[in-house]
């Protein structure tokens, strides 16, 4: 069998490529590497201002938990109403009923 | 060896069962798993024949490598017409059954006929026995389970077993095992009650050997090694799949109100976070649980906080129950999501097809197009939690108008209810979508659209599209085992090089799909996880059959297109809304609204989509209306089909 | 020859059900996949999501080599362990059924009894399992690990309990 035991595969050497410590940024066309202190639970990107919240997996691990709200609904509001989108995002109550 | 695991037809009308080797050529050409299912699917069935007649045959079956020194090799594949869509139907499910039904002398359950009365089918080494399960009918799923093991006498007998969704003929009914693990899509559960089949209990002590046991003992560690180490899979082990709405819901990949928002704000509450917080306060600080040999330990444990069902054990919840109970109703309650996820898993109910009825009927209430009539009263509005599980239990037990209306599935549903309920309904082929918002990601969309089974997400999802890789790393991920010289994009908001992307997640995935082994373990959210180069070498360790990766991949071409060939013998057509490979008016006509700054505004592109359709049949080598050339036929050796060779 | 104090410490709070244990166990010794050939069994109480390894507890006063009318069963001071001469073992299962732990097993294929061997000091389940679940320590630090736990949750008992008194005060 042409079987090589030692070949490490594509996968197997994209192992290397990994960062710990650090989250990129979500905004599509920004995705910035964010480095935030350790432990840090909010960070923000330097290149875009996106605001985030963080959870870390493990101490090398950190992840966007999610947006800051307020700070997310003003961008989002501004960006629409600038690519001419209704005058009226409609508005939305903050879940629940 | 795992290679003389049997095949077993099995007919519950006159109670014949014939069982036969696996013959070493058919292994050759579909490996097993989804891909013989596929060609037994399309070989045992007539055409046009009624889903829910004793002549759909339902097709059950472990992998190639099922319970064999790889990882996680724990998935059981389940295939019928499907009583949803009318074309392909076909599921997977992880838990412990398909590695007992291995041990038990079996690959592959062929399962035709009707019985008279309520039965189950008890596999024990070798053995096939149908036994009545008049005392069964009508117990829940997990009860069902437990009440088999008392009855055998063994609690080591692992079931496949359908809930009150699967015997109420329920459209979209799961066939589900042990507490959560469930396959949910296409309503394969359906089939399984139109049978009178309640379950399919397995216990087997065979022994499986090991091809070349010393080599494929030392290169699942290291498969393992580079699974477990993986970012995506070590975050996935401490939150489950629900870690995934953290981006999605971040930058407006997440499908919210019936598709009328692409995130849902203000969420903290059903956030992975939060859900992790809960597990640890009701179960403890351990409280990850795994399929069979599988070190990823992606589902999670709780106890429902509070609320009716307060103190209620079960796993998960998966992302999809954040999306049917959470974005989708608008509903941002954690103790709802536990819930509505504890009810569908007792019921035995596809939980993403089931919140996006009932979020559908949501809008159409809001539009008026349903009022409190067809409601019985009931106050259908987005984000009222008490409606949403109430209608969850209306539709197992097809309770009141609206409760059967919307068990029948959506396309029927939406003939029933009239109007222009039709353009509301987000669905591909009769089935309706993952609460996934593609609008910002055409590779995304076009999986959806082409996806085999209907919308879904575990056909050719991309997902690695989202990290943004340097183009040289996508490059040497998807030129393989075939060169791929065309354009490629980092972008996930670009049309460039995306079909090629869906075409090679199309194949990886029914590769995978055949082996037996879960798609965590694959590329499918890493990119640094095995693929066709390593498959070779674990399937040559464990069963000793030499393959090349060009040969895994022309195989797992070959089974995606006997499956095309079964959809479109039963009806597929490119543009047809309700059966072909195009997407709700949504997708094209309304733009995203929320999430990140550069999603605003975006929505996919008509005339750009259909390029991306017609170079992703060019690559399957389909013609312009979605048919297969001669000539591709020719070249997978498939000119011949049906060729009923087992 | 040195003598070895290395035991299995099971932890069963952090086993995830995978039974990969299984799996290798039975591969390493008989290299065939079959639960019911491996050493380490997985004993699961589904509905409530408890999973327990249950394995030999390698018994210094062991009741398998004091009930084996054969005396096949014997103490190997340099592995820690309780260990079959299968020359001499004659399969009645005695020590199946005096074993409190139900860590004898009968393989009913090969048609003799098998228990953990600890893989010669090298325990394999050890070795795959991620979450480990079962370590490989010395005999003396299992107790030292189990006052550590406890120790950690008195102290955080008792701060909870100030916060509480604070509150009330």
């Amino acid at each position: 069998m042409a079987i090589d035991e030692k070949k490490t595969s594509a996968a197997e050497t994209l192992r290397k490529t990994r960062s710990f410590g650090k989250v990129r940024c979500h905004n599509p066309s920004c995705m910035g590497r964010i480095q935030p202190a350790p432990g840090a639970d909010h960070a923000k990107c330097p290149t875009c201002g996106m605001e985030y919240r963080l959870f870390w997996v493990n101490p090398t691990l950190p992840r966007i938990r999610g947006p800051v709200w307020d700070v997310n609904r003003e961008i989002a509001k501004k960006t629409f109403a600038g690519k001419g989108g209704a005058a009226t995002l409609k508005a939305e109550s903050k879940g629940g009923k | 060896m795992a290679l003389d695991r049997k095949i077993a037809f099995i007919d519950l009308t006159n109670g014949e069962i014939q069982i036969k080797p696996i013959p070493i050529s058919m292994r050759k050409k579909y490996l097993g798993g989804r891909g013989l299912d596929a060609y037994l699917l399309y070989n045992y069935s007539k055409k046009g024949v009624d889903p829910l007649s004793p002549d759909n045959p339902l097709i059950v079956s472990g992998g190639i490598l099922t319970a064999t020194c790889a990882s996680a090799t724990a998935r059981t594949h389940v295939m019928a017409k499907s009583p949803l869509t009318g074309l392909l139907g076909s599921t997977n499910m992880g838990g412990f059954f398909a590695p007992e039904l291995a041990w038990a002398g079996f690959h592959h359950l062929v399962i035709k006929g009707k019985a008279e009365k309520p039965v189950y089918l008890y596999i024990h080494n070798g053995n096939i026995e149908i036994r009545d399960a008049g005392k069964l009918w009508g117990k829940t799923t997990t009860e069902t389970q437990w009440a088999i093991r008392e009855e055998l006498g063994d609690d080591e007998i692992k079931s496949l077993v359908i809930g009150p969704a699967g015997e109420n003929l329920v459209r979209f009914a799961n066939v589900m095992t042990g507490i959560k693990n469930s396959g949910g899509r296409t309503g394969m559960g359906c089939v399984m009650g139109s049978k009178n089949l309640k379950a399919i209990a397995a216990r087997g002590t065979m022994d499986i050997r090991i091809a070349h046991a010393q080599e494929a003992f030392e290169y699942n560690k290291r498969f393992i090694d580079q699974i477990t180490s993986a970012k995506v899979n070590q975050t996935q082990g401490a939150l489950g799949t629900p870690f995934i709405w953290g981006a999605t819901n971040c930058w407006g990949g997440l499908r919210t109100r019936n598709f009328q928002f692409n995130q849902l704000e203000y969420a903290d509450d059903i956030e992975p976070e939060r859900l992790d917080e809960i597990a640890t306060e009701t179960v403890g600080p351990h409280h990850m649980t795994g399929c069979f040999a599988c070190q990823v330990h992606c589902r999670g444990q709780y106890r429902i906080p509070s609320g009716p069902y307060a103190g209620k054990y079960d796993e998960g919840p998966e992302y999809t129950s954040q999306g049917a109970f959470g974005a989708e109703p608008g509903c941002t309650s954690a103790v709802t999501v536990l819930t509505g996820n504890h009810l569908v898993n007792q019921f035995g109910m596809d939980n993403l097809e089931t919140g996006s009825m009932i979020a559908w009927a949501m809008e159409l209430y809001e539009a008026g197009i349903l009022t409190e009539k067809e409601t019985d009263g009931l106050d259908l509005r987005f984000g009222n939690d008490e409606a949403l599980l109430e209608m969850v239990e209306r539709i197992c037990y097809r309770k009141g108008w609206l409760g059967d209306t919307l068990a029948d599935g959506g396309i029927p549903a939406a003939e029933k209810i009239g109007k222009n309920a039709f353009d509301y309904l987000i669905q591909v082929k009769g089935m309706n979508n993952l609460h996934s918002d593609e609008r910002a990601t055409p590779a995304l969309a076009l999986n959806v659209a082409t996806s085999s089974r209907g919308s879904d997400h575990l056909r050719s999802r991309p997902a690695i599209d989202l990290y943004h890789l340097p183009e040289d790393v996508l490059r040497r991920i998807y030129s393989n085992p075939i060169p791929y010289k065309g354009p490629l994009s980092s972008e996930h908001t670009s049309y460039e090089g995306k079909p090629w992307m869906v075409y090679w997640q199309e194949n990886c995935y029914m590769a995978v799909d055949c082996l037996g082994i879960c798609k965590y373990h694959t590329t499918f959210l890493g990119a640094t996880l095995p693929n066709f180069e390593d498959w070779p070498k674990v399937i040559y360790y464990n069963t000793g059959l030499e393959f090349t990766s060009e040969e895994i991949w022309t195989i797992a071409e070959r089974c995606n297109m006997i499956e095309r060939m079964f959809n479109l013998r039963e009806g597929l057509a490119r543009n047809d809304l309700k059966k072909g490979d195009t997407l709700n008016h949504r997708y094209f006509d309304e733009p995203c609204r929320r999430g990140a700054p550069d999603v605003i505004g975006l929505s996919i592109d008509r005339g750009k989509f259909n390029k991306m359709l017609d170079e992703f049949y060019e690559y399957k080598g389909l013609d312009k209306n979605g048919k297969p050339k001669p000539a591709t036929l020719k070249r997978l050796g498939l000119e011949n089909e049906p060729s009923r060779s087992l | 020859m040195e003598q070895s104090g290395k035991v299995l410490m099971i932890n069963y709070e952090k086993c995830t059900g995978c039974r990969l244990c299984e799996l290798v166990c039975s591969v390493k010794h008989d290299g065939i996949s079959n639960p019911m050939r491996s050493r380490i069994k997985v004993m699961k109480w589904e509905a409530e999501g408890l999973y327990v390894p249950m394995s030999c507890q390698q018994c210094q006063d062991a009741p398998c080599m004091k009930g084996c009318p054969v005396k096949a069963i014997s103490r190997n001071p340099e592995l820690n362990r309780v260990e079959i001469d299968y020359d001499v073992c004659i399969g009645c299962r005695t020590c199946v059924s005096v074993c409190p732990f139900g860590a004898m097993s009968f393989n009913t294929i090969d048609r003799k009894v098998i228990k953990c061997d600890l893989c010669d000091g090298d325990p394999q389940c050890v070795r795959f399992c991620e979450v480990k679940a079962v370590e490989y320590v010395d005999a003396g630090d299992v107790s030292i690990k189990k006052k550590k736990a406890a120790a950690h949750r008195l102290s955080v008992a008792s701060k909870e309990g100030a916060v509480l008194y604070a509150a009330q005060a």
